[in-house]
């Protein structure tokens, strides 16, 4: 193969940040190849519009792939691991089954070191990242209201916003009687038609997949584009490991693609797999040159492993709030208890979001038998189950609290050393327990929601989960300016290979206490146009 | 009474005989038992229909409802024994049972959804205005900014 035959780009994984990526470089005239583990996702095999949807979404689309099983699927080893771990492999990532909060990290969550003396500051800050924000928040037709003075001025969302429907409301009223921030929430769902993206016509049912193509997922948002433009996406090619050339550039990575091995050349490569994806493909790629894992001379590959392991609480309302119409990200969002208070027994702090509750009629079920408060224990089953459902369904209003999560080195993904995936790869292990500061953190936000859902007219609160699986898989291949106590670069790159980028969650040095999918699709952006902006600089593998 | 049938592959079918629907709804009687103007289980054609769109897709449910059809006894005091002895399989069968439940476009209905599977609900013009403008949120806006400024750290 001549020179001119390799692509400028190879990316691994057609998740939010390869898409953000793959879209910027095609249209920047380079051409780009994606290799995706999963297949494209047909919008008429979505279980939304079934029945039987909710149960679908238990089994063959649950966002855990332990459950979900499909082939393309590459088993976890939960053994060690407090957190339950979500994630979809296919074109569009864990876009296609998100819920589509759009939200931007604060200025305070890129400098958590100098302002709350724990973690590390971000090598960007807020203000560096905002131009990129923005044009992904264009790209991804993200919805919202301009103005919240939880935020710098200028964040004006390029859509209106959805409405915020009858539970925002009444839970906004509520928040106005305690005086307590509250804004309409920010989705990545179009509330008019927009590029590839329809206009909402507020199903409800975001995290089955969008039967609509309102979602900004990036296989119906962004790949459009980049295929229009030559990127090519090669579909069930799952990446066995990086390779280098003798100069330790990496040029190209072996895959498999229905049993058979291949290998894909580039001059560049990108990893953008996900906080678990990306660190077991770097440990996979040991080599004489690294051999502890690819870019790993920091050795801090896989370890600091965040989640969100965000906690609920519902409230019973008299009125009827057909709080099965969508969109299912946010209705309305708090900030109120964000930044740090030293008096309230921790650091950092969680944006709190109200999604539709009766969308999800199966999970009442859970939400009475495992709530606190002596909920669990009061009667479900038998002559009250249907006095429960009646009373609950359309009569409910769901908090939830999205915490940060600080890094600590022992929560980790390693590879397994025994069970494997279909082509026989390393599973990837996650060692991870919930932290001390995150457990107070959501105590005392939950018990701050029954205070909300008190004022906003509950008859009855209680909180009815911890610890959720959030799919906010962070941290894992750190950012940083010092090669000894990071990963990559402030541009992602690799300081070990510098034509090896990581654009996924896996950058993260913190987990701030928001949504990641704006903040990941926020930094591939700002890689991306680095690549474009020195590529006469960027040294590239010519073996 | 013979366990009911189930294909080992994810999310595999099952079939139930006619005497395992008959044991079904006695079962499914004590998980749903119908009353504030909605039907028991087997009122609702739990054991009839709507199992069947459960354990097509759902083969862990599928289990559930296998390892709890085969226990003999009054159906009370079967399930009484399973949510002691076993209360994950308990879990299990009543979560089939409510999933076939709220599955019937009847329930459904009762329940004041607008459709038997979730359906368009678009929004008018002016709706997302319509909750805002009575000024609901010049109280958030008059407080001022309320994140931690950064420049220069």
């Amino acid at each position: 193969m001549s020179s001119k035959d390799v692509p400028d780009v190879l990316i691994v994984g057609a998740g939010a940040s390869g898409g953000v990526a793959a879209k910027h470089l095609a249209e920047q005239g380079f051409s780009v190849v994606v290799l995706e583990q999963g297949d494209w996702v047909n919008q008429s095999d979505l279980p939304g519009l079934r029945p039987e949807y909710e149960l679908l979404g238990g089994g063959p689309w649950h966002p855990n792939p332990n459950v979900r099983q499909r082939p393309e699927d590459y088993p976890l080893n939960l053994d060690d691991s407090s957190a339950v771990i979500g994630m979809f492999n296919g074109v569009g990532g864990s876009t296609v089954l998100y819920a589509s909060c759009w939200c931007r990290a604060k200025p305070s969550d890129f400098r958590v070191r100098t302002l709350d003396g724990v973690a590390d500051d971000w090598p960007v800050s807020y203000e560096e990242l905002e131009p990129y924000y923005r044009q992904v928040e264009y790209d991804l037709g993200v919805s919202g209201q301009a103005g919240n003075p939880a935020y710098p001025p200028g964040y004006a969302p390029p859509l209106p916003s959805l409405p915020i429907n009858m539970a925002g409301r009444v839970m906004a009223e509520g928040m106005n009687k305690l005086g307590w921030h509250w804004w309409p929430g920010y989705n990545s769902i179009a509330s008019q038609d927009h590029l590839h993206q329809k206009k909402c016509e507020r199903y409800g049912v975001c995290m089955y997949g969008c039967p609509q193509g309102a979602k900004g997922s990036v296989d119906v948002a962004l790949f459009p584009d980049a295929l229009a433009r030559g990127a090519r996406i090669e579909t069930g090619a799952r990446v066995a490991r990086i390779t280098l050339d003798e100069n330790g550039l990496a040029n190209g990575a072996v895959y498999f693609q229905d049993g058979e091995e291949k290998f894909q050349a580039a001059k560049l490569v990108m990893v953008g797999a996900n906080g678990i994806g990306t660190p077991r493909l770097l440990l996979m790629s040991e080599s004489a040159r690294f051999p502890t894992g690819l870019a790993n001379s920091s050795g801090l590959v896989g370890k600091r492993f965040m989640t969100h392991p965000f906690g609920t609480s519902v409230g019973l309302y008299e009125n009827d709030l057909e709080d099965w119409v969508g969109p299912t990200g946010e209705a309305i969002e708090s900030m109120q208890f964000y930044e740090t208070d030293a008096s309230r027994g921790f650091v950092r702090g969680s944006k709190w979001h109200i999604i539709p509750s009766a969308g999800r009629p199966l999970g009442m079920i859970n939400r009475f038998t495992l709530g606190e408060g002596g909920v669990a224990e009061e009667p479900f089953w038998g002559p009250a189950f249907t006095d429960r459902m009646k009373s609950s369904v359309g009569h409910l209003i769901e908090w939830m609290i999205m915490p940060e999560d600080l890094p600590e080195e022992h929560n980790r993904i390693t590879l397994d050393p025994s069970m494997t995936d279909s082509d026989g790869l390393p599973a990837a292990k996650v060692a991870y327990t919930t932290g001390d500061n995150t457990k107070r953190l959501v105590d005392w936000n939950l018990q701050r929601s029954l205070e909300a859902h008190e004022a906003a007219g509950a008859s009855k609160a209680w909180i009815t989960s911890r610890n959720n699986p959030s799919w906010h898989n962070m941290g894992t291949a750190k950012m940083g300016d010092d090669p000894e106590t990071s990963v990559v670069d402030r541009w992602g790159r690799s300081h070990d290979v510098p034509n090896l980028y990581v654009i996924d969650g896996s950058v993260f040095p913190t987990a701030t206490g928001v949504n990641p999918t704006a903040t990941i699709c926020a930094l591939a952006k700002r890689a991306a146009t680095h690549i474009v902006e020195t590529r006469r600089e960027q040294e590239v593998s010519t073996a | 009474m013979s366990a009911v049938e189930v294909r080992l592959e994810p999310f595999g079918g099952v079939v139930l005989s006619a005497a395992q629907r008959e044991r079904l709804a006695l079962l499914a009687d004590v998980v749903v038992a119908g009353g504030a103007g909605m039907p028991s289980a087997s009122g609702a054609e739990v054991h009839t229909q709507w199992i069947d769109r459960v354990i097509a897709v759902r083969a862990d449910l599928a289990e559930a409802v296998s390892r709890v059809l085969v226990l003999e006894g009054d159906p009370d005091e079967v399930l009484a024994g399973v949510r002691a002895g076993d209360p994950e399989l308990f879990s299990g069968f009543a979560f089939a049972v409510a999933g076939a439940y709220l599955i019937n476009p009847r329930v459904r209905r009762e329940l004041g959804y607008p459709g038997p599977a979730p359906m368009k609900s678009p929004a008018l013009p002016g709706e997302a205005e319509a909750y805002l403008e009575d000024g609901i949120l010049d109280v958030v806006i008059a407080r001022g900014p309320i994140y931690r400024p950064t420049p220069g750290i």
